[in-house]
């Protein structure tokens, strides 16, 4: 809670995201530069879990779902408006809205943890078979076909605002994917320095005494779990510019990935699901060169080594190390 | 002049079980009023009405003449309720005095809060816990912090359920001190049934039994009356009024 804190945090990221902007475009070649571009959006991905989970206390399996839905709803709108330019918000908007509708039915109609994550384990499947079986002509919305098992290939990149002949290299999607994973971790710290994040801290922490003090506890949870919704479908826009949009975003691959992530990394934490979520993707990718070893199996291992040998994860583990040589506290 | 908080004919089933049936009480401004009676005698489910935790099946809950019936825990909160669970409930994760500034739910601005919340802990004599997790507290102290916590925003009424429990006798003696100086500024209702801790504090005594109200009258009356030491002395469990028995030989002459 010291004051000196927060822009010291604030300033170390920005640093490794400036950093890596002017560095790595220049040292990765094409094919690794995407490939790090899909991690950052997943990194977003990753944080927008930490949030809604790690601080918000409420263990969605749906992040995946609002992940395709941003994914998606950027495809179609950036091909019907033939411009970019006003698909982003429509990226953000489409998945907020349908996490407040969501939610509002789980919160308000005080459903509890158990159910609630069996609701957002639905709808992800749902969601991932209705997409899936959308092959066919009369599939589309507007001009854009939703493809079924294929996906949106024809998913158009960013342009810059307003001038849709002008599509943007990798290289810009790149910093442009860093510079959102920036903006939303500032704001996700932002937000729980401010009070509503420290009373979504509060419910977290014992949800019936909140209430006691007089906080209407559901308009709060269902405020961190639409912020977490729209965070989702920025990454799902982010990652739609590096591949392209298909089902596989909204599959239990990605539902059940963000949760590891979020684990190995330290829940609780922001940072460390971030670097969770890249380290992980990193190691999969490597493992998915190695001949004869399925990279799941690697997965698999490393969160059951993980949960045994550092159960707080990854970060807080760390911490906790650094902490008995100089004394300090936790990192978030 | 309108009563604090009123019931009116308030009725709780569950299922055939009827455990609160058809109770009237009313609490005036800067009252303590102690609720007793053994063990199923609809004081816990009166409390959970009281509190918004459940919902009533019959009957009103007024607050200042107003009909509050059916609000949720936030809401009667907000009223300006102090709401002391049995369990201590407690946010583990904080430090004593976030939680408190937390209670501080209309004081926005942070130095302000932080002020007030010193304040409190500083009037109960654990100012100096204020930098300490939740988690790592003792049971006594944890109590003490929940109890920052409900009399931080300087509520009108505080309900507080089964405070002693747990408690040794001599932090019952200290509780009951406790209790009586934040009567001197709220109106209290406790939900207790150790007598001895009833005759420390309580001015009016509601005994209910089989979830009506058996006898309402002031403490030495209450002891004294028949039907409450049959209610006490009838079933199984004889200690309560043979401890208090001994405590106050001049009640039961």
């Amino acid at each position: 809670m010291s004051g000196i804190r927060l822009p010291i945090e604030l300033a170390a990221a920005s640093s490794v995201a400036i950093a890596a902007i002017l560095v790595l475009p220049h040292v990765l070649e094409l094919f690794a530069l995407i490939n790090a571009t899909v991690y950052v959006s997943l990194a977003v991905l990753a944080l927008s879990l930490a949030l809604v989970w790690g601080f918000g206390g409420i263990l969605c399996f749906g992040q995946a779902a609002f992940f395709g839905l941003g994914g998606y709803s950027y495809a179609v709108a950036a091909i019907n408006f033939g411009d970019t330019t006003y698909a982003v918000p429509v990226a953000i908007a489409v998945p907020a809205l349908v996490a407040a509708a969501l939610g509002y039915v789980m919160f308000y109609g005080r459903i509890s943890d158990v159910y609630m994550g069996a609701i957002t384990l639905t709808l992800t499947l749902i969601l991932f078979n209705f997409v899936n079986s959308t092959a066919g002509d009369q599939w589309r919305v507007g001009a854009a076909p939703l493809g079924g098992f294929n996906g949106i290939p024809s998913t158009p990149p960013l342009n810059l605002p307003g001038d849709p002949g002008n599509p943007l290299p990798p290289e810009w999607i790149f910093a442009i994917a860093v510079v959102s994973l920036l903006i939303c971790y500032i704001l996700a710290k932002l937000i729980l320095r401010a009070r509503f994040g420290r009373v979504i801290v509060a419910i977290r922490e014992n949800e019936r005494r909140a209430e006691l003090l007089g906080y209407d506890v559901r308009a709060y949870k269902l405020g961190i779990f639409v912020i977490g919704g729209a965070m989702a479908g920025l990454s799902g826009l982010l990652f739609a510019n590096c591949v392209f949009v298909s089902p596989t975003m909204f599959s239990l691959f990605y539902s059940g990935q963000i949760i590891i992530w979020v684990m190995v990394g330290g829940l609780g934490t922001l940072v460390g699901p971030v670097i969770g979520a890249i380290l992980l993707n990193l190691l999969t990718t490597w493992a998915g060169t190695l001949p004869e070893i399925n990279p799941s199996l690697i997965l698999g291992a490393i969160l059951v080594l993980a949960v045994l040998v550092m159960p707080r994860g990854m970060l807080p583990s760390l911490a906790t190390v650094l902490g008995r040589f100089r004394g300090a506290g936790g990192v978030t | 002049m309108t009563a604090l908080l009123a019931t009116e004919h308030l009725t709780m089933r569950f299922g055939g079980v009827v455990a609160v049936d058809d109770v009237s009480l009313t609490v005036a401004d800067g009252e303590l009023r102690c609720l007793i009676g053994p063990n199923g005698a609809g004081k816990s489910t009166l409390f959970k009405c009281l509190t918004g935790q459940i919902k009533p099946s019959a009957g009103r809950i007024l607050w200042r003449g107003q009909d509050i019936t059916g609000l949720d825990s936030f809401e009667i909160a907000r009223l300006g309720v102090g709401i002391k669970t049995q369990v201590p409930s407690l946010f583990d994760g904080l430090t004593v005095l976030e939680s408190v500034r937390l209670a501080l739910r209309r004081q926005a601005r942070e130095r302000a809060a932080r002020a007030q919340a010193l304040a409190t802990l500083e009037r109960l004599g654990i100012v100096e816990l204020a930098p300490r997790l939740v988690a790592l507290l003792a049971h006594g102290q944890r109590q003490l912090v929940e109890l920052a916590m409900v009399v931080a925003p300087e509520p009108d009424l505080i309900i507080l359920d089964e405070p002693t429990a747990g408690m040794s006798a001599e932090e019952t003696t200290r509780a009951a001190r406790v209790i009586r100086a934040l009567n001197a500024a709220h109106a209290i209702i406790v939900v207790e049934h150790d007598m001895q801790f009833i005759r420390a504090i309580a001015k009016t005594v509601t005994v209910l039994h089989q979830g009506r109200v058996l006898v309402e009258d002031d403490v030495a009356s209450v002891l004294a009356d028949r039907r409450v030491q049959d209610v006490y002395l009838g079933k199984a469990d004889a200690t309560p009024l043979r401890r208090c028995a001994s405590a106050s030989p001049k009640v039961h002459q």
